[in-house]
């Protein structure tokens, strides 16, 4: 009935210290089929609780009405299970609560296509309105392009007719000596001075 | 570690579902309380049960009572379904009166009231005894 622990168990188990020697703790059977019998229990003869025999006709009338009234409870409960579940499949209430059923079925599939309807009508707006702006949105970009191009053209004929004023005081092969000559006749002196106040001073030693 | 059998989803049993009491609560030791319940018979007395029907509290409280809660709706259902009462569990019924009294509840309180008469007379005579020796 008490097992002696020893070993890993031990060193945890000794702290809640029992005063004796060696450290007990209950378990059951701890004999087996082979180990002599115990010196105190050598001349026992085990022996059952004594039978009254009256009282026993008495209980064994009892138990046989019980166990009748029970048979019978046994039964009727069965029956009432069955009972129920054969009107919750079949009863007067199922046909009623399968037609509630369906009719609140096709109600609700009605409700749900009536959504979809006005669903669609919605989305086939919203498209059309979405087609209009991206159209809208391309034209615009075409026009914004054909602006752009118009703009670089005039500023190429800007300076086409810049360069075409300019060119007439350009230096060519027929103008070079009538150039050169101008050029000599008429020194052109870039020498000049400032001081701090600003004051500038054309005036320098002439070559 | 998974464990594979809720993977599964393990319902097959074997045996029969019976209604007995399980020990519940065993954080506090010293304190009993049982929880009536309809069980697959193999289970473990504390294990996983099918449904609470009851509870039955063994300790008498304030006013000398035991008490006991049963729900007797779905106890008719599990009997109907084919379940088997303990002996604890057909007593505590009988006592409910939703079953007849259980045999033994009578041969033990008849036992219970010889044993209690034998002891008042025995008193009674071992009183008379004395009293006539102080007399004499």
């Amino acid at each position: 009935m008490f097992r002696v622990i020893g070993g890993r168990s031990v060193q945890a188990v000794r702290l809640l210290a029992p005063r004796s020697a060696v450290l007990v703790e209950a378990v059951r059977g701890r004999k087996s089929r082979n180990d002599p019998v115990a010196k105190s229990k050598e001349g026992r003869i085990k022996v059952p609780p004594p039978v009254d025999p009256v009282e026993m006709v008495v209980l064994k009338e009892r138990y046989s009405e019980y166990e009748l009234i029970l048979r019978a409870l046994r039964l009727e409960f069965k029956e009432e299970v069955l009972r129920k579940k054969y009107e919750e499949e079949t009863g007067s209430q199922a046909e009623e609560r399968a037609r509630q059923e369906k009719e609140e079925h096709r109600a609700l599939m009605d409700w749900n296509d009536q959504e979809n309807l006005q669903m669609l009508k919605a989305r086939i707006l919203r498209i059309q309105k979405e087609e209009e702006e991206a159209e809208s949105k391309t034209v615009e970009a075409a026009i914004q392009r054909e602006e752009e191009l118009q703009e670089f053209i005039r500023q190429k004929e800007k300076e086409i007719l810049q360069l075409q004023e300019e060119a007439k005081n350009f230096i060519t092969l027929e103008n070079l000596d009538q150039r050169i000559e101008e050029a000599l006749d008429n020194p052109k002196n870039y020498n000049f001075a400032i001081d701090k106040e600003g004051s500038v001073v054309k005036r320098t030693v002439l070559q | 570690m998974v464990h594979l059998s809720s993977l599964l989803l393990k319902s097959y049993h074997s045996g029969y579902v019976v209604i007995r009491l399980a020990l519940a609560g065993h954080k506090q030791a010293n304190r009993p309380f049982y929880r009536i319940v309809a069980a697959y018979n193999k289970r473990a007395r504390d294990g996983k049960y099918i449904e609470q029907l009851g509870t039955f509290d063994p300790l008498p409280n304030i006013y000398n009572e035991k008490l006991v809660s049963f729900n007797f709706d779905r106890i008719k259902y599990w009997i109907g379904c084919g379940a088997h009462p303990t002996k604890p569990v057909a007593k505590l019924l009988g006592l409910s009166g939703f079953f007849p009294l259980h045999p033994m509840t009578v041969t033990e309180a008849e036992r219970r009231r010889a044993q209690a008469k034998l002891a008042e007379t025995a008193g009674g005579t071992e009183d008379s005894q004395e009293g006539q020796q102080t007399q004499i």
